[in-house]
């Protein structure tokens, strides 16, 4: 008794301090004159002809993302993934065809001036890939970096994101997260932390980064990486790279690669010519049967692919790449030669357009 | 007791989160009014905040992808509001970027 009639005084205070800030919320709401966001469905499709060691593979593949604004300072976001592999051999007989789908990410974000709160299933920010040259509309090559496998691609709990503006030239950005395990076979995660954090200088339109990641459960391995992206001002060329390493099982690698856009040659303004170099190291002293559970993690790669990537819009993308994997005992050739589209749908009233 | 005490203390940390959000926001309509300003401003001013706005777009957005195509206001607050989670943009230059994507 004497416990509920202390603490009294302080309900009323803290009903009264939430009473405040909800009508701060209401207050600032009615100022805010920038349009209203409604929810949209978008994403993309692509097929894509895979040759690999002279295996023929058919895939098509769609990845929508759903997006829906609450107020003014949440965000929904979903995105799923399906694709359909059809292999087929040498004498165009097709011998299997495999479904694959997935939730890339279903997450919920607060966000503030400074500071994005995010809970649900998202993408782990380590490094720039996973996060931002994944989608396949964007990734200037389709096959990915060898870099992947080797930190945990999704995460499952809280994260904090944001940037901070600094001065004229330099800004600050940057994520942590918390994960969860899971071992649902379609939504596993591990039980990890780690973030990212990447200056990006205006002026020279230079991003440098580091990420950190520590899985907490089994034998609890931890990777680090660093990252740069560089986009000269004179010149329609992107530039970028990372490198990861990790403590475990997984080794490390890195991957350089280059985009030049051949804007300045007016035939050719929608054509874009891509290179990337790359290399794994696997863990030393693996015992055989570790290297055969690995499987392409068990061995030394290096890879260098070359592509070129045709805008007939902003939106629909022609792409054909080559490269060539080194892996003792096995070099194979990689073709990929496909489409990629990328759509965006209201799912409310627009408004006026454009 | 414990518990109560707890709760009390979550409950507040709440409402320190909720004020410091509410207090982001304010700051944040403060810049949104700046495009219904400039907008009634000279044209040099709104030539001014589209460069600035196209700056920010060349900085932040084709460091990954190409321009999208141009969408009514309200979609490309939505696609905007994504792009700030995913690339780490602050405030102000989602605002710009915005108003540089729906002039």
């Amino acid at each position: 008794m004497m416990c509920s009639f202390w603490l009294w005084p302080r309900k009323v205070a803290q009903a009264g301090l939430l009473g405040l800030t909800f009508l701060s919320s209401i207050g600032a709401r009615a100022q805010d004159e920038s349009p209203k966001a409604i929810p949209i469905l978008t994403g993309s499709g692509a097929y894509f002809t895979k040759v690999t060691g002279g295996t023929f593979q058919d895939v098509p593949s769609v990845s929508p993302l759903l997006l829906v604004p609450v107020g003014d300072r949440w965000l929904l976001e979903a995105k799923g993934s399906f694709s359909e592999t059809f292999s087929k051999d040498r004498g165009d007989d097709y011998f299997e065809n495999k479904a694959s789908y997935g939730l890339v990410y279903a997450q919920a974000d607060y966000i503030t001036k400074y500071v994005t709160f995010t809970a649900g299933r998202f993408t782990t920010p380590f490094n720039i890939y996973g996060e931002r040259f994944a989608p396949v509309w964007i990734r200037a090559l389709q096959p990915g970096p060898l870099t992947s496998p080797i930190t945990s691609g999704s995460s499952l709990g809280g994260m904090l994101r944001g940037g901070i503006p600094g001065t004229e030239k330099i800004n600050l950005n940057y994520a942590v997260y918390f994960s969860s395990n899971n071992t649902h076979h379609l939504l596993a995660t591990d039980r990890s932390t780690g973030g990212r954090i990447s200056f990006f200088l205006p002026g020279p339109r230079l991003e440098l980064g580091a990420s950190f990641q520590q899985v907490l459960q089994a034998d609890r391995p931890h990777a680090a990486g660093v990252f740069f992206v560089w986009q000269p001002n004179r010149v329609p060329l992107s530039l970028r790279s990372e490198y990861v390493r990790s403590s475990g099982l997984k080794g490390s690698a890195y991957w350089i690669e280059s985009a030049y856009r051949l804007s300045q040659i007016p035939a050719l303004r929608r054509l874009e010519m891509v290179g990337r170099g790359q290399q794994f190291f696997a863990a030393s002293k693996l015992s055989a049967a570790t290297i055969t559970r690995l499987g392409a993690l068990g061995k030394d790669t290096r890879q260098a692919d070359f592509g070129l990537n045709y805008y007939f819009r902003n939106d629909v993308r022609a792409s054909a790449s080559y490269g060539r994997q080194f892996v003792l005992g096995n070099n194979v050739n990689i073709w990929a030669v496909g489409m990629t589209y990328r759509f965006v749908m209201p799912l409310g009233p627009t408004g006026n357009s454009l | 007791m414990k518990m109560r005490s707890l709760m009390s203390a979550a409950f507040l940390a709440l409402a320190m989160l909720l004020a410091l959000a509410a207090t982001a926001r304010t700051g944040g309509s403060k810049d949104a009014s700046a495009p219904a300003a400039a907008a009634t401003g000279s044209s040099a001013q709104d030539e001014s905040l589209r460069l600035e706005g196209e700056k920010r777009f060349r900085s932040n957005c084709a460091r990954c992808h190409t321009a999208p195509p141009r969408f009514a206001p309200r979609m490309m607050a939505t696609i905007v509001r994504h792009m700030r989670v995913r690339a780490n943009i602050t405030d102000e230059e989602m605002r710009m970027i915005l108003r540089y994507m729906t002039e």
